[in-house]
């Protein structure tokens, strides 16, 4: 007969939702969060910092997020990145690979026990520089979305971004430009569910840095020049959210390929290549959120 | 007009003896919160003079005859040749095979293309040079841009409403830029310039010939490289060299192709005249939003080593203005 003393021994607590699972779980019961996680967390003896890049559907969070983790791996900028886990590769190795033979990488599955996890540990290359341990999951934005709509619908976005040390909110610019209201309206609805998560006192701001970042930029130059001015501009419900509630946000322009075309899949859809990639203000969002949780 | 070396030595001689290696770090200067405008050279009167001034040789010296009555025509024409000699070089007679699919396996279809010699400028078009062109007032004369652009010169302005490359301020260059590649520029701005000075844009098979130096011989060597089939990020510029912005058009002489031109991989994309047209994986005709034209070469943010060889193409629409493409110019031997 099993003591409760070996019982508690064989259970683990998922990193994201502390939810118990037996010791050999892969995923998290509960959320559906990898179980290696919080093993590594373990090893680290810390308590790692989850940054969130959360943001519509198609608006290039994985390409972000896979370009943001390659050029880690290769000490891009100030920093030293070292992965834990050879899962924490898969979601680089997929965008890369499919953006060298001029593919997008596949839409991210709404299911949550499909999502690619990644867990880094980050210090920037001065002496003495602080070790950050990284938790950086590639979310659906489907699944965002409905959370947004019907929260706690997703547990494990409600935990996630319960525990969310910093935010990079991804929002099309390019869609902006051409006048589209969405991106400013969802990103409005982010805003405003992130508010609900991080809200402390009444009329308190949010302290949490958030890097409001303006994607497919190379479609609006301009974003590049001034992304606070663009944003003011284009993105107005998103940017008096931000005045009024966020103490600490900044805005910033990225692109990831250089020139698109139109080709079929074998199914016969229209389907955007990526005819060369020229990435441009990946790191800078990150070191930002970084420099604040410094 | 005595043509340059074919042949011009990778180090230690000639034109590219002092062209200095790559900095450590060559971060350009920030183009929004600091800018040193390029300063206003007081213009020739004398239209011998003017066209010297502005750097037209091709002009000059395809037209020797207008000037021999000219005071110092004798001896301008013959520096104008002379520059042609030294900033241009002889790409020698060869064939590509250009890819015409994404599927770029072994063995893909490629479509053979012979290239006859000609002359390619050593160096990407500079901003200093651009800006002649931008002095004279390139972009109000419509003899140099095609009829259905014109409505569109207007949209063709820098940071401040002025004519002129996307991130120059007031019709002026960055003056720490001067020797960088002009980037900012359409394809139809590029085309217009080369008109200018008397030249052309290169086609897309003679840009690939100047890289790969593929000549028509029995030895069938083919470079990846100008310098031959490896990447060496110290003979370029591009996102793993880690200089993150262009450099200026005259380093990294260890990266020349056999006869001296420079930086045909990195630092910034190259306009050719050539449409854009290539396959997809289903053999289907790859589209873009707007007509495209090649552009080849890489530039210092081309993130992946094999889109920065001699072969790999890729296209750019017409009127875009990015901040990683330049061009250099090109012109038949019979101009010579």
């Amino acid at each position: 007969m099993t003591t409760e003393t070996e019982t508690a021994a064989e259970t683990q607590y998922c990193l994201i939702c502390e939810h118990g699972n037996p010791s050999e779980a892969v995923l998290c019961a509960h959320c559906y969060a990898p179980m290696a996680l919080i093993h590594d967390a373990i090893r680290q003896n810390r308590e790692p910092c989850i940054i969130s890049v959360i943001g519509d559907s198609n608006v290039g969070k994985t390409v972000y997020l896979g370009f943001l983790l390659d050029m880690l791996s290769k000490r891009a900028g100030d920093f030293e990145a070292v992965p834990k886990g050879a899962y924490s590769i898969n979601l680089q190795q997929t965008v890369i690979g499919h953006l060298q033979r001029r593919q997008f990488p596949p839409k991210t599955p709404s299911e949550a026990d499909q999502w690619h996890w990644a867990y880094y540990q980050v210090a920037r290359r001065v002496r003495n520089a602080p070790w950050f341990d990284l938790v950086m999951p590639d979310m659906a934005g489907e699944t965002l979305a409905a959370e947004v709509e019907s929260p706690k619908t997703h547990v494990v976005i409600e935990n996630l971004l319960s525990k969310t040390a910093g935010c990079l909110v991804l929002i099309d610019a390019a869609a902006a430009a051409l006048g589209s209201p969405q991106p400013d309206l969802f990103g409005l609805k982010l805003m405003t569910y992130l508010d609900q998560m991080f809200a402390g006192k009444r009329g308190e701001k949010i302290h949490n840095p958030v890097a409001v970042v303006l994607c497919k930029a190379d479609y609006c130059p301009q974003c590049f020049d001034a992304p606070r001015v663009f944003a003011e501009t284009n993105l107005n419900r998103v940017w008096n959210f931000c005045e009024s509630r966020l103490a600490n946000v900044e805005f910033f322009a990225t692109s990831m390929i250089g020139s698109l075309g139109f080709g079929g899949d074998e199914e016969g859809n229209v389907v955007p290549i990526p005819l060369h990639t020229a990435p441009r203000g990946i790191l800078e969002p990150f070191e930002w959120i970084l420099s604040c949780l410094e | 007009m005595a043509l340059g070396r074919l042949f011009r030595k990778q180090s230690g001689g000639g034109a590219t003896a002092a062209l200095a290696d790559p900095p450590a770090s060559a971060k350009a200067p920030s183009a929004t919160t600091d800018f040193v405008p390029a300063e206003r050279q007081p213009p020739e009167t004398d239209p011998l003079k003017q066209l010297a001034q502005q750097e037209r040789w091709a002009l000059i010296a395809n037209a020797e005859g207008q000037w021999r009555t000219h005071a110092q025509g004798e001896a301008i024409v013959a520096a104008a040749r002379e520059k042609l000699d030294t900033q241009m070089a002889l790409v020698p007679e060869g064939i590509v095979e250009l890819p015409t699919s994404l599927d770029d396996h072994v063995g893909a279809e490629e479509a053979e293309v012979h290239v006859q010699p000609f002359l390619l400028d050593i160096r990407a078009v500079s901003n200093a040079r651009y800006q002649h062109f931008v002095d004279a007032n390139g972009y109000e004369d419509l003899d140099l841009w095609p009829e259905e652009i014109w409505p569109h010169l207007i949209e063709m302005l820098d940071m401040t409403g002025r004519p002129g490359p996307r991130y120059w301020r007031d019709g002026r260059h960055d003056d720490r830029l001067a020797t960088h590649p002009v980037v900012g520029i359409s394809w139809y701005e590029a085309v217009a310039f080369a008109r200018w000075i008397g030249q052309r844009l290169p086609t897309e098979a003679e840009w690939q010939m100047s890289a790969s130096w593929h000549l028509k011989s029995e030895a069938n060597i083919l470079r990846r490289f100008p310098w031959g089939d490896a990447m060496d990020h110290t003979r370029c510029n591009v996102w793993a060299s880690r200089v993150g912005t262009t450099t200026a058009v005259d380093i990294y002489a260890q990266g020349a192709a056999p006869n001296g031109v420079l930086q045909l991989i990195g630092n910034v994309w190259e306009w050719t005249t050539s449409e854009f047209e290539i396959s997809d994986f289903e053999g289907r005709p790859v589209m873009g939003e707007m007509p495209m034209r090649s552009i080849r070469g890489g530039a210092f943010d081309t993130y992946f080593e094999s889109q920065a060889t001699s072969l790999f193409r890729t296209g750019q629409i017409l009127m875009g203005r990015a901040h990683n493409t330049g061009f250099r110019c090109a012109m038949d031997l019979t101009g010579s």
